[in-house]
């Protein structure tokens, strides 16, 4: 029964048009913990972005192709030329706020468009976005972006902004950036108007809580991948360390049912990402402990996770993401799979 | 495929020989009530004369021909099930009877049983090795089951027979391309097109890109097919398939929603609409899809596969896991199958169980990725 009802919290995001404030008028504390925080700002509008107001022009040369992006008052405008030709389109959106890179969208002939230059924090400049590696373009819009099909253009809003998505169907319209409480709680509207009309029982939300294990990276799998889409889709190599939940569940340390070892053991799904790696050792010492007769480290008792979470340098990502396949790491043993 | 299938279906029909003796002259007495319906079947009173050959029936119930005409009277009317019982009771005291059994075999096909028309055409097929329709409509079975080589044994040496047959060029081309041979395929389809743009040939053209993952290519010779004749039978479920892997379901959803509207048993129609709606999670919608796709083709893996997930997500683990582990001993190398497994498992609260399904996963995906790199350093 707990599976069927999980099922709920994963049905396709569909949410009103609002932002959070409804939420935020009683989870006060929640909702101003979370705004600051990347998921918060997975989206941004061209007037709040940092990264584009302060470099003002980035570029990028590809083959024959000179892509740049330029500001223009409150908006940014990627230009590719090639000889006498050009091509100019304003950016609708930024995708990340940048801790590892930004990836842009824009809007041409009707369709979404993923930029085909990203910009990169360790750089300060552009390069190939993640996933065009090994392609070529043909010409100047393709050298510009990819175009994305309706399918995969809501995809991507459903993950970064909250409200966009209805019925499968993307509304540019009715988009708030970012991850927003609904793309959660995806009950949140139903709750609040429970709240509104003062229905305790109707109110009654899932707490997520609760989950165990599996159930918990599934749902943060629903943007950060789960388990099964990256083993159906035969990934392989240093690309999976940007996919936590897959890498997580590869941990020998994983039990599916045990709520000891999930996403929100280390991570607070409304708080910032804490950046003291020595923190997490009292997570791990939940479980690995003398007084607990389980295995404990022979080699250091702080600082678990700089070694049995090292970092990987993804090829093209210009950042180096936390492998969350927890183990011993041996010396020249290739990434394990 | 229905190209076949509608050319035959006017083979289903009267048996006996009509004499023109209205029931009021003959009065009440057997032979004139299955004369009167005779005379009704002639003049297309379908109803009147199912309800006078069932009167004539209940007092001369082993009138064989009778019988079948009443079966063809049902099948006319639409009423495939009722006709192949009566087919059946036909032939439990005629076994031999060819034309019955094709009848009953066009009943089968009609009410897309296509398994079973297979079967009874089989036999068609044995007595009269020869004879082109039935061979041409059981290989029309066959590709509706996506037996695609026992489709091409059948049609090769019909069509080395008659090498200018477009129809059969089609037929065999569809079976080829089907069957991963796509080389030989698009030779028949350059020969459909040597005698000018056919539809046809476009959506063989289409089929080939599709099956070498090439869903753009796909996608223009769709198109192409569409500019021709939009009515191709099977067209828009192919269309739709390709517009549903270049990204843009609505459209895909409005061509297999077309497909349907003309053939509510095109199995790819059917399957493909049913995986769109299950990413929409229009489970209940998505089911009747796959068991549609079923229905016409019973070994399915992929709608099998499909209808166990959706039992997944309803909290159906015990019936999912069944026929998952139906799959994996079938298929050890069905990743998706194993995944599925695996969750089928853990919600059935049986962890070891899972987690050994995901530790083969990892190792069929490790043994693929070996292969793939061994095979680009050669």
């Amino acid at each position: 029964m707990r599976w069927a009802l999980l099922s709920l919290f994963f049905a396709p995001v569909v949410a009103a048009a609002a932002d959070d404030s409804a939420c935020a008028a009683c989870h006060a504390r929640e909702a101003s913990r979370f705004r600051p925080t990347p998921m918060a700002q997975a989206l941004q509008t061209l007037d709040r972005c940092d990264i584009l107001k302060t470099h003002p022009d980035l570029s990028f040369q590809e083959g024959p192709y000179h892509t740049r992006i330029t500001r223009e008052g409150d908006r940014s405008i990627i230009t590719v030329t090639s000889g006498a030709e050009s091509f100019s389109v304003p950016i609708l959106y930024a995708l990340g706020q940048g801790k590892a890179g930004q990836t842009y969208v824009f809007q041409y002939d009707g369709a979404i468009y993923e930029s085909r230059a990203s910009f990169y924090n360790e750089t300060g400049g552009l390069d190939l976005t993640i996933g065009d590696q090994g392609t070529t373009p043909h010409t100047m819009v393709e050298a510009a972006g990819r175009r994305m099909g309706p399918g995969e253009a809501a995809n991507c809003f459903g993950c970064h902004s909250n409200g966009a998505v209805a019925g499968g169907i993307l509304h540019l319209e009715s988009v708030v950036p970012g991850v927003g409480c609904r793309s959660c709680h995806l009950q949140a509207d139903k709750h609040a108007a429970a709240v509104r009309a003062g229905n305790v029982a109707a109110a009654k939300m899932p707490h997520l809580a609760d989950l165990a294990a599996e159930e918990t990276l599934e749902l943060c799998g629903q943007c950060h991948r789960t388990w099964a889409q990256i083993a159906r889709a035969g990934m392989h190599g240093p690309n999976t360390v940007r996919f936590q939940p897959y890498r997580l569940t590869n941990s020998k340390c994983y039990d599916v049912e045990d709520q000891r070892l999930r996403c929100t053991t280390c991570h607070d799904p409304h708080g910032q990402i804490n950046t003291n790696l020595a923190s997490y050792d009292a997570k791990c010492g939940a479980c690995h402990s003398t007084a607990l007769h389980t295995k404990v480290c022979s080699v250091a008792k702080e600082n678990c996770v700089t070694c049995h979470m090292p970092k990987i340098d993804l090829p093209g990502a210009h950042h180096k993401f936390t492998d969350h396949q927890i183990r011993i790491v041996k010396a020249g043993a290739p990434y394990p799979n | 495929m229905l190209v076949c299938g509608r050319a035959l279906a006017g083979l289903a029909g009267l048996i006996l020989s009509i004499p023109g003796v209205a029931r009021c002259q003959g009065a009440d007495s057997p032979e004139g009530v299955l004369r009167h319906a005779l005379q009704l079947h002639q003049a297309g009173d379908i109803a009147g004369a199912i309800a006078e050959y069932r009167d004539y029936l209940n007092q001369v119930p082993d009138n064989v021909m009778a019988r079948s005409n009443l079966g063809a009277a049902l099948s006319r009317a639409g009423n495939y099930e009722d006709a192949i019982v009566e087919y059946h009771k036909a032939l439990e005291q005629q076994p031999g009877n060819l034309p019955i059994r094709m009848n009953l075999a066009l009943a089968y096909y009609k009410a897309a049983k296509t398994s079973q028309a297979a079967a009874e055409l089989e036999g068609v097929v044995a007595e009269r090795p020869g004879e082109r329709q039935p061979v041409l409509l059981l290989s029309d079975c066959y590709l509706r089951l996506g037996e695609n080589r026992k489709a091409i044994d059948l049609l090769t040496p019909l069509q080395q027979q008659t090498p200018d047959d477009k129809a059969l060029d089609y037929m065999l081309g569809t079976a080829l391309i089907g069957d991963g041979q796509t080389a030989r395929g698009e030779l028949l389809v350059d020969r459909i097109l040597r005698d000018g743009d056919s539809a046809e040939a476009h959506l063989l053209m289409g089929e080939s890109r599709l099956s070498a993952k090439d869903f753009a290519g796909a996608l223009e010779e769709f198109k192409k097919a569409l500019a021709i004749n939009p009515q191709l039978p099977s067209l828009n479920g192919y269309y739709g398939t390709a517009l549903a892997n270049t990204g843009d379901t609505p459209a895909a959803e409005a061509a297999f929603r077309k497909e349907l509207a003309w053939d509510p048993n095109d199995y790819v129609a059917n399957f493909q609409l049913g995986k769109l709606l299950e990413g929409d999670a229009n489970h209940a919608e998505s089911r009747r899809c796959f068991e549609r796709a079923l229905a016409m083709r019973p070994h399915d893996r992929g709608a099998r596969y499909e209808l166990a997930r959706l039992d997944l997500e309803a909290g159906q683990a015990e019936q999912a896991r069944a026929a998952l582990e139906r799959l994996v001993s079938e298929n050890p190398q069905d990743v998706d199958a194993h995944i599925s497994l695996a969750t089928a498992y853990y919600q059935l609260k049986r962890k070891q169980d899972g987690n050994k399904q995901r530790a083969l996963v990892l190792e069929l995906n490790a043994a693929k990725q070996a292969a793939v790199s061994a095979g680009m350093s050669k």
